[in-house]
């Protein structure tokens, strides 16, 4: 609500309401000017979708590396994901074809190069029918230390792009619009229901591999779906936004402390908290030095971060008081 | 038809890559029944359960379970007939220890449900059985070993399954709760008539709880059947390199082991030394002596005193007398004789009393006749004299004519 209100035009909440209602043909048209109708329909509204998709494809990426890799620190970016988009996406700018398909190249090229990534990130990780989730992890560390450095090499020729290359690997959600919501609405809601599917069964890897296929989870089959539903969102995601770090690191393990580590409990905390959270920093990166914008990624961090660091210690003092 | 059995591996053969762990191995653990796997590291004890449990299969021979062959069910369809508890299990996130049993009822959940009131229940019940019901909200990260050993097993009961398998179900146990495991382990064979498969080290413990074994060596069945056919001196041997006496339980008949030396040969070096001991004080000198390739006399002793029987399970040259009796002449001639014939005289620091006080007159005679003697001093004197100042006067006139140390190391270095 905040989201779609606050800007270089204020837009009460009950104008905004009223607007919505009218469109969905509920309520006579308001007493408001013109531009502000454009403006909450083709600016604001997107805008706030978009950062609430992101927000939730990220956000549960997280979580779902997170039980996977049993390991607090991972995150979207972990089977190579991250960097495999950004690599299509800057291949793309360079290229000079970021206007293909009405100015969704960068994002398609995104999409396949995360997702092409961690396919190719996890056949690298298989022995056999079985993939360690330790060398899971190597083989996406090291994939995208290599992804990195082509992408150093790309970046060289770029010449004009390389501003729209830094903006991009910042992160951000201005100037989409409907039809980036539009493809990325789909799939993020896809990858919602997938992960649905299998929150249970990730408490019970978290237990370690061999304890939960004791406990009668197909943990091959488990590993392989999470990898590709964790996968999914976070190409999606990656594909409009860029790359925006913290939120699938950070709210996962921000929920877990309020509402502990039953992935039942966790993953609805986690969609209502990843959407607020991206929602909110996209407000503080539009509003912190209008009408620039700051950079998505960096506000993420920047208000992360320190949050983050407080949840923790105090998490830290209580555990220590009940011992 | 009878039941099938719970578990039934045939000429099973199995292990990782190249490497063969089991070789052509036949197991059988009907319902009901308690079965000890036991066997020295390395052994395949723990492969065994884990071809058992679904996780390895084998790679010659069948398994069922229940008649069913578990690589031909789904995971889910396994868990129903097999549970296993591990050693341990430390989940990456903090679950509390109810969140934790109820995983247990996974095998009977669909994807989405989250359990209704039977699982509830069973989950409950199990937890009343191990004993962790008021830890319920507890996160497990915050439990000791014993109460974490207990949550798993929980988490395995409430699986329901019809075998259950335990890798050392007691490490890092206490006495007592490793007995109260044994006891939720044995009722449940009675009261459901589980299947259960155990992985012990210790052949004391197993002997007495299992009411067979299977003894395993290098992959292969080396022994199986009633606890007093497989603990025996000859698997010990065998099996496991040891020397040892197998005796049965004066109460429950069931066989126990007592170990002895181990059978390392220390070079012999030709020399002689005599212990006075007594209250176990000299048990270790005894086998520190006799390790080092002394030869190695003791006495006078009681009988039945932890240092006599230390001094019989080492084999060593001795002289005794009754429990509770005097030294009488007899005794203190063999013994006067003996430590003549010693290169050294190692005087504990044990108590003394009028039945024992002879020996510090003995040595108090060696000593001032040249013989090398050392007293073990931790204890003052004034502490283990129950002679009214004899005892007391006699170590401090040993005390004027003997080395005196504080610790084995010293003495370790005094007798080199």
């Amino acid at each position: 609500m905040l989201g779609v209100a606050v800007g270089s035009v204020p837009i009460s909440p009950g104008s905004a309401l009223r607007l919505v209602a009218w469109k969905l043909g509920l309520a006579e048209r308001p007493d408001v000017p013109r531009s502000t109708e454009v403006i909450l329909f083709q600016l604001r509204l997107p805008r706030v979708a978009l950062a609430v998709s992101v927000g939730l494809a990220l956000a549960i990426a997280g979580t779902l590396f997170q039980g996977l890799f049993r390991n607090p620190l991972a995150d979207p970016a972990i089977v190579g994901v991250s960097s495999g988009a950004a690599l299509g996406a800057i291949a793309v700018i360079v290229a000079g074809g970021g206007a293909l398909f009405g100015g969704l190249g960068v994002s398609l090229a995104a999409f396949v190069g995360g997702s092409v990534t961690a396919f190719f990130v996890y056949r690298l990780a298989r022995v056999g029918p079985a993939v360690s989730v330790g060398t899971l992890l190597l083989a996406g560390i090291a994939v995208a230390a290599v992804i990195s450095a082509v992408m150093s090499v790309v970046m060289s020729f770029a010449g004009e792009d390389i501003r729209s290359i830094y903006f991009w690997l910042l992160g951000g959600l201005s100037a989409r619009g409907w039809t980036a919501v539009q493809v990325v609405g789909p799939l993020v809601l896809l990858g919602v229901a997938g992960a649905v599917m299998l929150i249970r069964d990730l408490n019970l890897v978290s237990l370690g591999e061999e304890r939960a296929a004791q406990l009668g989870i197909d943990v091959d089959r488990f590993k392989w779906q999470a990898v590709a539903v964790g996968a999914l969102l976070a190409g999606a995601a990656v594909s409009v936004s860029g790359v925006i770090g913290f939120v699938g690191l950070m709210t996962p393990h921000v929920m877990r402390l309020v509402v502990g580590s039953d992935h039942r409990r966790l993953l609805p905390a986690v969609i209502l908290a990843g959407p607020m959270f991206l929602v909110l920093a996209d407000l503080v990166s539009r509003v912190a030095i209008a009408p620039q914008e700051l950079p998505l990624g960096a506000v993420t961090a920047l208000v992360g971060g320190p949050f983050f660091l407080f949840l923790l210690r105090r998490e830290r003092r209580r555990a220590s008081a009940r011992a | 038809m009878p039941d099938p059995a719970a578990l039934a591996l045939e000429h099973v053969t199995s292990g990782y890559g190249d490497l063969t762990v089991l070789r052509d191995v036949s197991v059988e653990v009907a319902r009901g029944e308690v079965v000890g796997l036991v066997g020295p590291n390395g052994s395949g004890k723990t492969t065994l359960v884990r071809v058992a449990s679904r996780a390895l299969p084998p790679s010659a021979g069948s398994i069922r379970l229940g008649g069913l062959d578990p690589y031909g069910l789904s995971a889910r369809e396994a868990a129903r007939l097999v549970a296993v508890v591990p050693q341990d299990v430390t989940p990456a996130f903090s679950f509390t220890v109810l969140e934790t049993v109820l995983m247990g009822r996974t095998p009977y959940l669909s994807a989405l449900g989250g359990g209704g009131p039977q699982d509830w229940a069973r989950a409950r019940a199990a937890m009343a059985a191990t004993e962790v019901q008021h830890l319920g909200d507890r996160p497990v990260e915050e439990l000791s070993g014993g109460e974490r050993r207990r949550v798993i097993l929980a988490q395995a009961l409430a699986q329901d399954a019809p075998l259950l398998l335990l890798d050392e179900p007691t490490t890092h146990l206490d006495i007592r709760h490793m007995l109260d495991v044994l006891a939720i382990v044995r009722r449940l064979a009675e009261r459901e008539r589980t299947a259960v498969l155990a992985i012990h080290h210790d052949l004391n413990l197993a002997a007495a709880t299992c009411d067979r074994l299977i003894a395993l060596h290098r992959g292969e069945v080396v022994a199986a059947g009633p606890p007093e056919a497989v603990v025996t001196s000859e698997l010990l041997r065998g099996v496991y390199g040891v020397d040892a006496d197998v005796s049965p339980d004066e109460t429950t008949g069931r066989p126990t082991v007592r170990l002895a030396v181990p059978a390392e040969a220390a070079a012999r070096l030709g020399r002689r030394a005599h212990v006075v001991g007594g209250a176990g004080r000299g048990a270790r000198i005894m086998r520190m002596l006799a390790e080092a390739g002394y030869d190695v006399s003791v006495g006078v002793l009681h009988a039945s005193d932890t240092d006599a029987n230390a001094a019989e399970r080492l084999n060593l040259l001795r002289v005794s007398v009754p429990p509770f009796s005097h030294i009488d002449a007899e005794a203190e001639d063999a013994a006067r004789s003996m430590i003549r014939e010693a290169d050294a005289l190692v005087v504990c620091d044990a108590p003394f009393g009028p039945g024992n006080v002879a020996n510090l007159r003995l040595a108090l005679e060696a000593a001032a006749a040249g013989v090398r003697t050392v007293l073990l001093e931790q204890v003052p004197i004034e502490e283990r004299d129950f002679t009214g100042g004899e005892a007391t006067a006699l170590w401090s006139e040993l005390r004027a004519l003997a080395r005196s140390v504080g610790s084995y190391e010293e003495l370790a270095f005094e007798l080199r």
